[in-house]
Formats: structure tokens, sequence, C-alpha cells
């Protein structure tokens, strides 16, 4: 059992603004233009930190940028021989303690999964690393999904039951409060007066939110039935067909998909001599991803460009890593120029569900 | 990081798109949630907006040709050249010897002041821009 | 755009010609989707099978520069089954008896030859556009860069107001605009017969209002076109005419010598000149025979307004000091209109703008706080309390009814024949923009499109032993330029399709120089070519 606690929403603020002296507070914002996006807070009253609408984006560009330098380059020449080279020279990114506030589930899984792409595989990433180190997650259980969220069917959500350094679940007129991992417990214990311990009324209630925010969700999907259909039959080439014919190629579902990982390296030259080596975002959608050397590329772009991204989310990481690296958070249902979505897909897969005894 | 809420400088459709900036570096672009045409999504240029804003190529400082090649100069320099010699050419041949072309990639206030340029001040109507391409 | 882009999801007939909108207006064809998702039918008019042509339900597939003869044929056909709109025709037009004529002399049949498009599809498309409640056209360059530009664009006109498809909520005629601000340019009177909020330069109250405000005279005679500024004659036959020659120019933000056609005669005019100045982001290939060119701070650095498509006049804001020594456009003419004596004294673009309000009267609420405020305005907007205009011509049109312009088809300034037997059409890529100034150096969009890829039909491929990525050299009676071989059916047998985005293959040294009459809009869609040099591979 978690330990428990309670906030008062009055003591949000004043405890924010503590920790606002030893972290750099980075909160979920409704800035003038009426969106709401993650933004570093430098000062608390002259923003309106929002719980009430979905951030614009995830965690992603803080842990993964869209542009991160990875080194710089430079000619180095020899004095006396006249022989030159390319020396590079790493450029790690500050890693400043960070306390990330109104977290999502579905974010919160999220940044696990890519800790395991970029710190747990063969190749440890050092860059990922700093942006990751330091960082404490508090996180908000979501009463009222959002329009497009289906966390619930991917197991992502709408509450969490680990992962998080401290989990709020909205009350009414306070935070329900439980801490999970080490630096949440710590910051707890540092900031002790703010919190009580929760009496079982309070327990009663986090419940009940949690029971009835289940019952709250619009999209009904079944992701667990599409993995098996996915991996019983044949693959589904017709409506992969139909729905790569709609894509629009932005990329804007990799690129906003909180588990997209891909990137391209290239490099920019600052002058004649010298340069940066860049990493950006790129997006297994466009032909550019797999076409070869000369010229030929394994995938039909016409047919087969959102392939790779459905099944890998929804097959291929199943039996990799045990789970679906699809967490619900229905960002690139919105996003998508041409309703190509991962709800429609598996809509589409579902209602495609033939016998099991008619598959050889 | 800021988040600076702009227009796309791409295609016509007007999308409202956020730049990224971190220490005075365009990082990353991303669309706005709520704009009434882009309504969360981008194309792929849109996305990468930023892609050539701090590209090696970008011009820096003004250029003038000496000697039958573009060099670095100063910007009052260029400036005195360039008002000189357009005096010059409106004195000699007459205002209508002069061309002005504007930018549909220029904003409203610099294209005004562009047309305004070619008529109030060098006196001719030869203005126009790539409206037909 | 008469409508505005949320306005086509509510469309029950989408009505496209000349537009790769997937590809080049993506959030428009979003829009069509959704439109289609709920229902609604969509026609493609295109020579090539685009993306688009492909979802649509009926794809009439012309052969280039044969959309006048398409239309008159489908609005025969709307009269002979009787599915015009008699109503709006005689409370909201005019002319409508020439039109009818003229259409009474029209041949289906003849239409069918002429177009390549069975009599059966023309009638079908007609029946389906003509019936529906809510139908809307949208267009782009396909339509107007023709030598009968105008002709096309008024006879989409004339299509609309026969059915009574315009004036009214999701349905319209709405040329899609290519440029993030060309609808603003044209607003803002840089074109050489308007002053801001297209009053003509040759009113003299016009021009006295604008003298009161600039303390100068205006010129009284309309200027040049940026085609006539670009191909002067030869200075000898310039001798003869009264027109005298440009002689020096002073060029913003654009790249004639990559963009405009037969550029030929462009360098040959460019070569003529006393002097050039440009300002521009990079070293275009107009900034590299300049005299002076001056560093341009980019969208990124500076603050504005710019005007959509569909009029929405929005706010650029400032994200970054400019690059380098880089200076802001407006800075650089005060700077220049001071030294020759005329102070352009404003503080700020919000002051200039505060001056567009006052002369222009479709601009005239469009003061920075409020457009700061909100997310933009669509003209006209006439002040600062007044909301902005979803759609044109409610109520009526602005020149007062809507006149009818019957045209008749015209066959491109340069048909193929033996010698040149392929049509060459130009357009835009997905990943690349205009000349690439941008695009290409934005490492994803390069490696997406780094080839300056030539279509052309797999049987024409096989008969000439054209294969996949092998490079061919194109030639018009013009010039010539090598690209690399793409073979697919979005182009018919017979013609050619490819972008003008790439220095290396300068496809205008190909295209031809003749351009509409009125619109002065250049004939880019179709030349005439012959493939040579197959390199094989």
């Amino acid at each position: 059992m978690l330990d428990s606690f309670v906030l008062d929403k009055d003591h949000l603020l004043p405890l924010l603004r503590k920790l606002g002296k030893d972290y750099r507070l980075i909160a979920p914002v409704r800035n003038r233009h009426g969106d709401t996006l993650f933004t570093e807070i430098h000062d608390l009253d002259k923003v309106e930190i929002d719980l009430e609408h979905q951030p614009q984006s995830s965690l992603k560009p803080f842990f993964f940028p869209q542009v991160e330098v990875l080194s710089l380059y430079g000619l180095d020449r020899d004095a006396v021989s006249g022989a030159t080279w390319y020396s590079f020279y790493p450029q790690l990114p500050e890693n400043r303690p960070t306390v990330y506030f109104g977290v999502r589930s579905c974010d919160m899984m999220a940044v696990m999964y890519t800790d395991m792409i970029f710190l747990q595989s063969s190749e440890y990433d050092v860059y990922y690393a700093r942006h990751r180190e330091n960082a404490i997650f508090i996180t908000i259980g979501c009463n009222r999904p959002f329009a497009n969220c289906f966390c619930n069917a991917t197991r992502s959500g709408p509450f969490l039951e680990h992962g998080f350094d401290i989990q709020l679940t909205d009350i009414g007129d306070r935070f329900f409060v439980e801490t999970g991992r080490a630096r949440g417990v710590r910051l707890r214990k540092q900031w002790s007066y703010f919190f009580r311990d929760a009496a079982e009324e309070d327990k009663r209630a986090q419940f009940q939110a949690a029971l009835e925010a289940r019952g709250l969700f619009s999209r009904l999907v079944h992701v667990d039935l599409v993995t098996r259909i996915l991996a019983r039959q044949k693959e589904p080439t017709e409506i992969l067909a139909e729905l790569s014919a709609r894509c629009q190629d932005c990329g804007g579902c990799a690129y906003i998909c909180p588990t997209c990982t891909c990137f391209t390296i290239h490099d920019q030259a600052l002058d004649e001599d010298r340069g940066e080596r860049l990493r950006t975002w790129d997006a297994c959608t466009f032909s550019g991803f797999t076409r070869m050397a000369g010229g030929h590329n394994p995938v039909d772009p016409e047919r087969q460009r959102i392939r790779k991204r459905f099944l890998h989310k929804l097959l291929h990481d199943v039996e990799h890593h045990g789970r679906t690296s699809c967490m619900g958070c229905g960002r690139c249902v919105d996003i998508c120029f041409g309703g190509v979505d991962i709800l429609r897909f598996i809509e589409m897969v579902s209602e495609n569900e033939t016998e099991p005894e008619e598959t050889p | 990081m800021r988040d600076v809420l702009t227009v796309c400088c791409y295609c016509g459709c007007g999308c409202g798109l956020y730049l990224h900036v971190k220490d005075d570096r365009v990082v990353g672009s991303s669309p706005s949630r709520n704009h009434p045409v882009s309504r969360n999504n981008l194309c792929v240029r849109g996305w990468n907006a930023h892609g050539f804003i701090h590209d090696a190529g970008r011009l820096a400082e003004p250029l003038v040709r000496r000697d039958g090649r573009l060099r670095p100069a100063s910007w009052d320099e260029a400036l005195q050249i360039t008002a000189d010699a357009l005096g010059r050419i409106v004195h000699e041949h007459g205002s209508d010897a002069v061309g002005v072309l504007a930018s549909a990639k220029c904003t409203n206030e610099e294209n005004y002041l562009l047309q305004k340029f070619a008529r109030a001040v060098l006196g001719t109507n030869n203005i126009d821009h790539c409206a037909r391409l | 755009m008469t409508n505005s882009i949320n306005e086509i999801e509510q469309a029950q007939v989408i009505l496209v010609s000349g537009s790769n909108t997937t590809r080049t207006h993506p959030q428009v064809a979003r829009r069509f989707f959704t439109a289609m998702d709920r229902g609604a039918k969509l026609i493609v008019i295109d020579p090539r099978r685009t993306r688009l042509a492909r979802h649509a339900h009926i794809h009439l597939r012309i052969r280039p520069g044969t959309d006048i003869a398409l239309l008159n044929g489908m609005m025969r056909s709307i009269i002979d089954e009787n599915l015009i709109d008699d109503l709006f025709i005689q409370m909201r037009t005019e002319n409508y008896t020439t039109m009818r004529d003229m259409l009474f002399g029209i041949d289906l049949a003849q239409a069918a030859a002429i177009t390549g498009v069975p009599e059966k599809m023309i009638r079908r498309a007609a029946r389906i556009y003509a019936q529906a409640q809510r139908s809307v056209i949208c267009y782009c360059l396909g339509v107007t860069q023709h030598i009968a530009g105008t002709g096309n664009v008024q006879s989409y006109a004339n299509l609309a107001m026969l059915t009574g498809h315009v004036e009214q909520e999701f349905t319209g005629v709405d040329p899609l605009r290519g440029q993030n601000n060309v609808q603003g340019a044209c607003d803002m009177g840089a074109l050489p017969g308007v002053l801001p909020g297209y009053q003509s330069v040759a009113d003299p109250g016009v021009r006295e209002k604008f003298a009161r405000v600039w303390g100068v005279e205006l010129p009284v005679t309309a200027g040049m076109t940026l085609l006539d500024m670009t191909h002067v004659p030869d200075s000898a036959a310039s001798l003869q005419t009264a027109t005298p020659a440009i002689r020096a120019m002073y060029i913003t933000g654009e790249n004639p010598l990559l963009s405009e056609p037969a550029l030929n005669s462009v360098r040959r005019t460019f070569h003529q000149f006393d002097f050039l100045a440009v300002s521009d982001i990079f070293l275009s290939e107009t900034a590299q025979v300049a005299d002076v060119v001056f560093p341009a701070a980019s969208f990124a650095e500076k603050s504005g307004t710019i005007t959509s498509s569909e009029r929405r006049v929005q706010l650029m804001r400032k994200a970054i000091d400019p690059v380098g020594d880089s200076r802001p456009d407006d800075w650089i003419v005060r700077e220049l209109a001071r030294r020759m004596g005329y102070a352009m004294d404003y503080d700020s673009p919000a002051e200039i703008m505060e001056e567009i309000c006052l002369v222009t009267p479709i601009y005239a609420g469009m003061y920075h706080d409020r457009l700061d405020r909100e997310w933009g305005v669509q003209w006209p907007c006439g002040g600062r309390d007044q909301e902005g205009t979803q759609y044109l011509h409610k109520y009526s049109f602005t020149r007062g009814r809507g006149r009818f312009e019957p045209a008749r088809h015209v066959e491109p300034a340069e048909p193929v024949d033996s010698d040149y037997p392929f049509a060459l059409i130009t357009g835009r890529l997905y990943f690349q923009y205009h000349t690439g100034t941008m695009s290409r150096r934005t490492p994803i969009l390069e490696r997406e499109s780094d080839q300056p890829l030539l279509e052309v039909h797999p049987e024409d491929g096989r008969r000439l032993g054209l294969r996949q990525g092998c490079r061919v050299t194109v030639v018009s009676r013009r010039g010539r330029c090598r690209f690399v071989v793409e073979l697919t059916d979005r182009v018919a047998p017979g013609n050619l399709f490819t972008s003008f985005h790439f220095a290396e293959a300068p496809v205008n040294e190909l295209t031809v120089e003749a351009s509409d009459p009125v619109a002065r809009c250049p004939e880019y869609k179709v030349c005439a070519v012959r493939l040579e040099e197959v390199e094989t591979c």
C-alpha cells in the first residue's frame, strides 16, 4: 500500500512556490491564446496553471527535443604536416533539477517507455539521460478523460499505480496525495507541513473518483483484442492500404506521439570549417525514412506508409516489451489530416475479426 | 524555452503555429490547438518551419558589388549607394524607369511601405509581386 | 476565397480544379476529407491523377488548357437538364441571355473531343454539381496559369452563378493562394493598377485621398506588371515603343531568375539594368547578380500582419532577434525613403497598420492590439468594433450584379507537334516550396525530395526506353534542362510534369513567355517539349 496524504487546494500554490526555489518548475499553462502547453514557469503569479485541459504536447520535447545539438565539429590542422581531420566535441545538455507538475498518467507512462528505449537498450543515450536525471514527476489522475482519450484500453490511465513520484487526485476542495518513488517520498517529507495524513473518507473519495472516471470514456475501443487479431490473423493489408491512401505525409502523428522516438542525424555547417551535428525528430511514415541509397524502398509508400506505425505500437512492442507502446493519449487522433488515426485503425481491425478456427 | 505563437511562413492556409525558442534560437515548431484554421495540425512544412532560420547560408551583412564581386559592406554604405542609384536613374530616365517587386513573403506593413515607396518616393506605379506564380 | 476554409466541411459537393490540394494546401484538403466522410461528393478537374483525384467520385482528366471547353459543356448540359437557378440569375446577375445564347452554340460531343473527357462524364459531373444545395468550387494555379486564365476563372464564376452556388455560407468560388501573404501583398496594393484595398490608381478621388495622407502627388498611369518588368524586349526594339525600358529594380524576397517563365529572356533583361538592389534572407539566384544585397530578417524575426487565402489578417509575432546583422524589410524601406528625402516615420509595424486602416476601407478595423487578442480578422472589416467577414458577396456581389462573361476555348500558346510531342506541365511538390530557398535548407524536407523528378507515363517510358531514376534532357524551343525520370500514371500519356523548385534543373528555361492578356499570368502549365539524351542506368 502506498502512503497517502491530503493537500488542500489552497496550499497547492504555496507548495509550488517552495518547490520553485529549488527546482525548475514545468507545468501545463493556459496561455493568453487559450492553448495549454507544458511551460517553464518563472513567476507563478503571472501564469494560469491549467489542470482542466489536456496539454497540447506531452513531455517528450523536454527529454527528447525536436532539434538537439549532439556535438560541434571542426576541421583541425596539424601545423607541421598540414594534415587535416575533423574533431567532434560532444555538447551535453544541462541537467537542471526539474519538477514536472500536472503530468497525466498517459504522459508519465510514456516517459517510462522512452526510458526503456533510451536508457535500457544496448545504446545508452547520454543526451536523454542528462535531461532525465533530476526529474521529479507530480502527476494528476484524470477524473474526466478528454474527448479522444482511450488510456483505459491501453492500461495507462486514467490513474497510475506506479511510476510517479507523487500522484494527485482531485477530490473536491483538496487533492488526495500518493507518494510513489523515493524522490516523491523525500519531497513530501521535506514539505510535510503542507500535507496531512489521508483519512478513510479521503481514500473513499479517491476510489470513487477513479471508479467514475472509468465510466466517462467516450471512445470505446478494444486494444487487447486488436493485438490478438493482429498476432493471429493475416496482416490487414487492405485496411493499411486504405488508410495509407489518405495519409498526407505530415509526420504529425509521430511528432506528437509521446512514445515515438525515431530521429535522424544531420550536420549543419556554421561556416566552412565548423558545424553542428544535430538530431531531429523523424517519422516512419516518410518515404525517406526507409529509402535506401540506391533509391529502392522496401516500404511501398502508397499502400504501406502507416503499416510500421500501427503494427509497431499495437503488435511488435507487445511482443518485445509485453505491452503496447500506445498510451491512449489520443493526441494523434486529433492531429491527423486525413483521418488516418489509430482509433480508426483499431475499429477497422476489430470489425475485420475472423473466427479463430478459420485461420490456419 | 519560450513558445511564440505566429503564422506559418509557407502556403496561404494561414496556420497558427508555435515557434519554440531556446537561447535566442528557434529549435522547434508545433501546431496551436485552438487556432481556427490549423486546429491542432500542421503539414510537414509547418512542422519544419524552423528548419532554415539558422542555416549557415543566411545573409548576415549587406553586400555591395565592387570590381564585379559582391563584398561585405556597412548598412550605411549599402543604403546610400542604393538611394543614390535610384535617385540618379529617376532623375535621368524618369520615374517609370524604376521597378519595385514587393513580396508575398513580406508582411502587410512591409508591402504597404514598399508600394508607398514606389509611388510616393520614386513616383511610379511599377510595383508588383509574384501573385501570378 | 469567398468562403472560409472551415465552411468547406459543410459542402455537399466540392469541385476542385487545377489544385493538388493534399500536397499544396493540406489544411484545405483536410476539410475535403471531413466533408466526404459526411457524405459529400468530390469532383476533380485535373490533367494529372493526383492523390486527391484518386479519392474523387468523378475525375475529369482533361487535356491541359481545356477548362473552358469542359465548363461550357457542363453548363450546356445544366441548361439542357433545366438545373439552372432561375431566381438567382434573375435577381443577382446580368448578361445571362448572352451567356445562354453562347451556350446554345456548344456541342457536347465537341467539348468531349477537345477535353478528352467522355460526354457522359461531363453530364454526370454537371448534374452532381448543379443538383446539390451547397456546392463549392476550389481552384488553384492550374486554372490561372494559362493564356486563357481569365476566361477560365470567369467560366468557373459563370458555372457558380448559373446554379446559384455563390453568396451563401458553405458555397462559393475559392481560389487557393499559394504563399503565406500573397493575398496581403495584393490587398496592400503591391500591384501596378491599384492602391491598397484595390482602389484604382486611375480614380482621381482615390489618388487625392492618398495624396493628402502621403503628402505627395501620385503617379497617374498604371505601372508595369512583373512579367513586363522582367521581360523587357531587346533594347533595339524598345527604342521604337513609347514605354521606357526598366533601368533599375529594387526586389524584396522574390527570385525571378528562377521563378519567371522563359528565363533566357529574364536574364537578358536583368543584364540591361543599370542597377539592381535585392533584399532576401539567402543569396538567391537573383541576389547573386545584384549590385546591392540587403540581408533581410525572416518571418521568425519580425512582427507584422499577414493575410491568408481566406482573407484572415493575422499577427506574425517576433520570436527571436534578427540573425546576424539582418534587418526587417520595413526598416530597410524606411531608411531608403529617408535617404531619398521622404520621411517614413513609424515607431512600429502597429503604427504602419494605423495608416493602412485609415486609407484602406476593407482593412479599416485591423488594429494590431485587436488582432493580438483574436485569431485574426477576415476582411472586409469596416472598423475596430466590427467582426470581419466569414464569406463574401452576402446579399449582393461587390460590383452589384454578378455579370456572366461567356468565354470560348483557346488553344494553348504552344501546342504539341511532331518536333515537340510532349506537353510539359509545371507545378509544386509537397516537401519543397517555390524556388527552394527555404525548404531545400530544411533537412527533413530536402531528404524527402532532393531530386528534380520528371513524371513520365510508363507507356511513354517504355516506348522511349526510359527507366525509373535515369536522367533525361527535356528540350523546348527556348532551352534545355536535365531531370530524373519518375515513371508514374499520375500523368497521362503524352504529358510530362515537373516542379520549379530545383536550381539545378531550372524548368523555366523551358516554359513559354506567353501570358493571359488581362491578368498577365504566364502560361506555366503547358509548353511543348521533347526528350533527349537518355542516360542509361
